[in-house]
């Protein structure tokens, strides 16, 4: 049923107790593309990427009716961490793990999931991670320090890393850049592009402003409400809104 | 203390506090140096030889020969037999409440923990002298002792069951729930953001656990100094179970002493026999030392578990 998508939602729905959050999303995403899910706040783009992650299993009374399906693998029906393997998240809040040297937050996810066979192996997958969120050059005489001696935007490529660690075919990002200062930011979307570009990951990024949907995006995916009322290429929603939210939206009046 | 600008009422209010205030510091530190200055006839009259000799030999018209070591040994022994059994219960306990629980059960729980946390130590010392020894002799020392008692920490042939092992046993269930409840607030404390992250990075639950009791870590530390402090400084509930007798011996089922349960057996009538009250003095500085570096110890640990961002 997933046909060649990357990501299919079909009548997703989210309630969380009784309050609906999401009202009935569908859309399809081909593989390597980029997608921005705009919206106010308080629209339930945080809740879509959770939904599509399952990372709503960890939110108390969250409950979902509907179909999402990972290049046909239908998420509700899979384990969940099989799901995440899959499916990388990079948070608002950059979260490296406290504990663990910069080394280890990359390693981490390849070791749990037993993806390397030897050192050298996990040394390479290590290096291509920082490599690919650009950060290989500052942190590369430095691995075994601790990531709270890095800066805030550091530490957000290095989230970036750890994801892609895992080589994920979708890689999900929750408004990644609203924390950050506009150098770091930059850097963190070049190598969302490069990666999708380069590495055919399809990407999911909620995002603050329409400029940086207009920078990176090949879709946009408006969410108001709860309800998708806008979604296609981002060029020609851009030029040409058909809704009149999604215009207000892209001149900054909402 | 308040700017000189805040409102009359407010400072008036801030030196009503300060007598209760200091009254506790002082206290605490009048303690300390009274407790020194009563034990130091002891100290003069055996020197170090007091915290390293076992002797108790008792004399009314002199004074006796005194060494401590054997309710020394039997005090860090214990409390150490305490905190190896109460931390796998501990970890395990916190994971159940924080993981596994349903919702409404989880409160109850934490409630009960709590509440057995502040239980009269007395009530743990007589279901220990009842039941628990007992029990760990015929089901625990016997067979150890009769299978490998060729090991030294098994190797002598229990008795009445009071001894170390006993000791150590019961404080491991008087400190257990002290140490959940600093472990499951320290793995509560972990940010959803944290939380999220390990589920991304997993390949199974149990993954993830291991993940978040890593990132309190120290706070795992931390409850097991602060266990150990606790279980070093009992002192009614062990007194009823450890044996009461002066042993330094490797074997656990052994009946031995601790320093509280020597000072609590023991001062009632040490004021017949010359000295004897200055050397359970000297076992009350070395407990309280102790105490204050574990505590010290601990405490520090504690406040490595801060959460940023």
């Amino acid at each position: 049923m997933g046909g060649s998508y990357a990501l299919l939602v079909e009548g997703l729905k989210v309630w969380y107790g009784r309050r609906q959050v999401l009202r009935g999303i569908s859309f399809k995403l081909p593989p390597s593309s980029i997608l921005a899910v705009m919206g106010p706040s308080g629209s339930g783009k945080s809740t879509l990427l959770r939904a599509i992650n399952r990372l709503l299993d960890y939110v108390p009374d969250a409950r979902v009716e509907g179909r999402v399906e990972v290049f046909g693998l239908d998420v509700y029906r899979e384990n969940p961490y099989r799901v995440r393997r899959l499916v990388g998240m990079v948070f608002q809040t950059p979260n490296p793990f406290p504990h663990m040297s910069i080394y280890d937050n990359v390693a981490v996810g390849p070791r749990l999931h037993g993806l390397a066979k030897s050192r050298d192996e996990l040394d390479r997958i290590v290096e291509w991670a920082l490599k690919a969120a650009m950060l290989w050059d500052e942190v590369k005489d430095r691995l075994h320090e601790p990531p709270t001696k890095l800066s805030g935007g550091q530490q957000q490529r290095l989230s970036l890393a750890r994801a892609l660690a895992l080589k994920p075919s979708i890689l999900l990002l929750d408004e990644p850049t609203a924390n950050i200062d506009p150098t770091n930011a930059r850097r963190l979307e070049e190598s969302i592009r490069r990666v999708a570009v380069e590495d055919g990951v399809t990407v999911v990024m909620v995002t603050h402003t329409p400029q940086q949907a207009l920078r990176i995006s090949d879709y946009v995916a408006f969410i108001y409400e709860g309800k998708l009322v806008e979604f296609g290429r981002t060029r020609e929603v851009a030029l040409n809104p058909s809704h009149k939210l999604t215009a207000m939206y892209f001149r900054g009046e909402l | 203390m308040p700017p000189r600008s805040v409102p009359r009422e407010d400072r008036l209010f801030y030196f009503s506090l300060v007598p209760f205030a200091y009254i506790i510091i002082a206290a605490l530190l009048l303690l300390a140096l009274s407790i020194t200055w009563k034990a130091l006839p002891a100290l003069e009259a055996y020197g170090i030889d007091l915290f390293l000799r076992n002797v108790w030999a008792p004399r009314e018209d002199s004074p006796g020969d005194y060494g401590l070591l054997a309710a020394i040994y039997g005090t860090l022994v214990s409390a150490f037999i305490a905190v190896v059994l109460a931390l796998p219960l501990s970890v395990s306990l916190a994971i159940a409440v924080e993981e596994l629980a349903p919702k409404p059960l989880r409160g109850a729980i934490a409630f009960l923990n709590d509440v057995a946390a502040g239980f009269p130590t007395i009530a743990f010392g007589l279901w220990g002298v009842e039941y628990l020894v007992p029990f760990l002799r015929d089901y625990v020392m016997r067979p150890l002792y009769s299978s490998i008692g060729f090991l030294p920490t098994f190797s002598c042939e229990p008795l009445s069951g009071a001894s170390l092992l006993a000791a150590g046993t019961l404080l491991a269930f008087m400190v257990t729930p002290f140490m959940t409840a600093l472990i499951r607030e320290a793995y509560a404390s972990v940010p959803f953001h944290l939380r999220e992250a390990a589920a991304s990075v997993s390949s199974a639950w149990y993954q993830e656990v291991l993940l978040v009791l890593g990132m309190i870590k120290p706070a795992i530390v931390a409850a097991l100094l602060l266990g150990y402090g606790r279980a070093a400084g009992e002192t009614v509930a062990v007194s009823l179970v450890v044996g009461n007798s002066f042993n330094v011996s490797l074997c656990l089922f052994a009946p031995s002493y601790t320093v509280s349960a020597l000072i609590a057996n023991q001062f009632g009538n040490a004021t017949y026999y010359p000295l004897m009250p200055e050397v359970l003095f000297a076992g009350g500085v070395f407990l309280f030392v102790i105490g204050l570096v574990i505590n010290w110890m601990g405490v520090r640990m504690i406040e490595r578990v801060r959460w940023v961002g």
